[in-house]
């Protein structure tokens, strides 16, 4: 049976540094995914999936094997993104407010359910999610795409439970009008 | 169930993962209630369509450079010197000063108190006496000498050293004036934000301050760092600061601000209606 996270960054922390290869195969993939949703930039995304191996080499000693490694990898992996988007002083692009209203359709305009009978567009939805603010792109990244439990996103973002569920039901709320706004437009 | 209970399973409706009771009730609602089942049927359609979206994989590279960068680290804990039993121990001994000052005032204090127990002639000490002066006097410089130690180390130059200061912070009297007045200065001034932040959490010790309320509100202007925008809204909405409503609107309209940080301000607004 395979060490748990907690276990192995604990021997990390006792001195195995080499023990942070394992932590790296399982999770290096599930960060760039995260990354490269947050800031759409394959580039930085990869730089960043290595800044946070170092930091977590480096803050070695101060992980405490009680609290769940993926929230605090992950916090780790909120900080770097924050500190580079710092330095590159640009705002990653967003929609910023989005009506949580129902979307009324035009009446000469296919509906919801009309599009929906269409099929679903995976293009458009990766672009719908991509102009969704970074708040909801983030929970819906961190739930739909790197499958962590609503506990364990609770632990990243520092709210409880219900305040995780309530948010996924709002970005997906937006998500939804975004979506259906860009329908709209390609139906045009 | 009524709506608003059935939008906080939804997540957990879409993914499968509602509990048996849950499940029930949950089904049992959206049965009666049209606009929660639209929710829950096409919400949940584009929740199972974002699985369609393909996965961006990293390049080749990154896992080349994660061995070099891991072998690189492996050497330079190697190669570093290892140190005699005599170097342990010196090193046991802080070289800051203010370290110095402090366990050299705390042992003679140690020793003064022990010799006053010993001398002859002392009395016993009586089960449930009422606290002598003496033994408020050795507090009252136990006090003293955190409080020194607190401001000494927020001086200093290494972040290291001001975070051991903001953490000596919490263990002076809520009523200090002067380490409440340093650890303002360290929110507005300090170059480091780990240490901003230190000092952020240790402002809750305070809470009953007006003059720390104020200068929490005037400070979120002052911040360039986000993250210490958010901590101090945070410490406002923990403390009940209705006040500060004012100020979080100004920030949630300036679009100069950070968006997270505007967001954050609006929720903060909610909460303290």
């Amino acid at each position: 049976m395979n060490a748990t996270d907690n276990a192995v960054m604990a021997q990390v922390g006792s001195g195995e540094v080499a023990k942070m290869a394992v932590l790296f195969e399982r999770h290096h993939r599930a960060l760039f995914r995260y990354f490269v949703s947050m800031n759409r930039n394959r580039e930085l995304s990869e730089d960043l999936v290595q800044d946070v191996f170092f930091r977590m080499l480096r803050y070695r000693a101060s992980y405490d094997p009680k609290q769940p490694f993926t929230a605090w990898m992950y916090q780790i992996a909120r900080n770097a993104n924050v500190d580079q988007a710092q330095k590159r002083k640009a705002e990653v692009v967003g929609i910023d407010e989005f009506d949580e209203r129902r979307p009324e359709p035009a009446s000469d305009a296919p509906g919801p359910e009309e599009i929906a009978a269409k099929g679903q567009d995976v293009a458009l939805l990766k672009r719908a999610l991509e102009r969704l603010p970074s708040d909801k792109r983030e929970i819906l990244v961190l739930s739909r795409f790197n499958d962590l439990k609503y506990d364990e996103i609770a632990g990243i973002l520092g709210c409880e439970v219900g305040t995780v569920k309530v948010r996924v039901f709002r970005a997906m709320r937006a998500l939804e009008q975004i979506y259906f706004a860009l329908a709209k437009e390609k139906s045009a | 169930m009524n709506c608003e209970q059935s939008k906080a399973l939804l997540a957990e409706y879409w993914s499968r993962s509602l509990g048996e009771n849950d499940e029930i009730a949950f089904e049992a609602h959206i049965a009666g209630c049209e606009a929660c089942r639209k929710d829950a049927e096409q919400l949940g359609a584009l929740w199972r369509d974002l699985a369609l979206i393909p996965a961006e994989e990293p390049g080749p590279n990154v896992r080349a450079r994660f061995y070099d960068s891991l072998a690189a680290f492996r050497q330079g804990m190697e190669s570093a010197p290892k140190r005699s039993l005599r170097q342990r121990l010196m090193a046991l001994w802080p070289a800051q000063p203010a370290w110095q000052m402090a366990i050299s005032f705390a042992l003679l204090v140690i020793g003064l108190g022990t010799g006053y127990q010993m001398r002859p002639g002392a009395a016993k000490p009586v089960p449930d006496a009422p606290e002598n002066s003496e033994l408020a006097q050795l507090r009252g410089e136990v006090s003293n000498m955190r409080q020194m130690v607190a401001l000494s180390l927020l001086q200093q130059q290494s972040a290291g050293d001001r975070l051991r200061g903001v953490s000596y912070a919490y263990q002076v009297p809520s009523s200090d004036t002067q380490v409440l007045s340093a650890l303002l200065a360290t929110v507005n001034t300090d170059p480091n934000v780990n240490v901003r932040l230190a000092a952020v959490d240790a402002l809750r010790a305070f809470g009953a301050s007006p003059v720390m309320r104020t200068a929490v509100m005037q400070s979120l202007h002052k911040q360039d760092q986000p993250l210490v925008q958010i901590a101090l809204i945070d410490l406002l909405v923990d403390l009940h600061e209705t006040e500060a409503r004012p100020e979080l609107a100004k920030i949630a309209a300036d679009p100069q601000i950070n968006q997270a940080v505007r967001q954050h301000a609006t929720v903060a607004m909610e909460k303290l209606k």
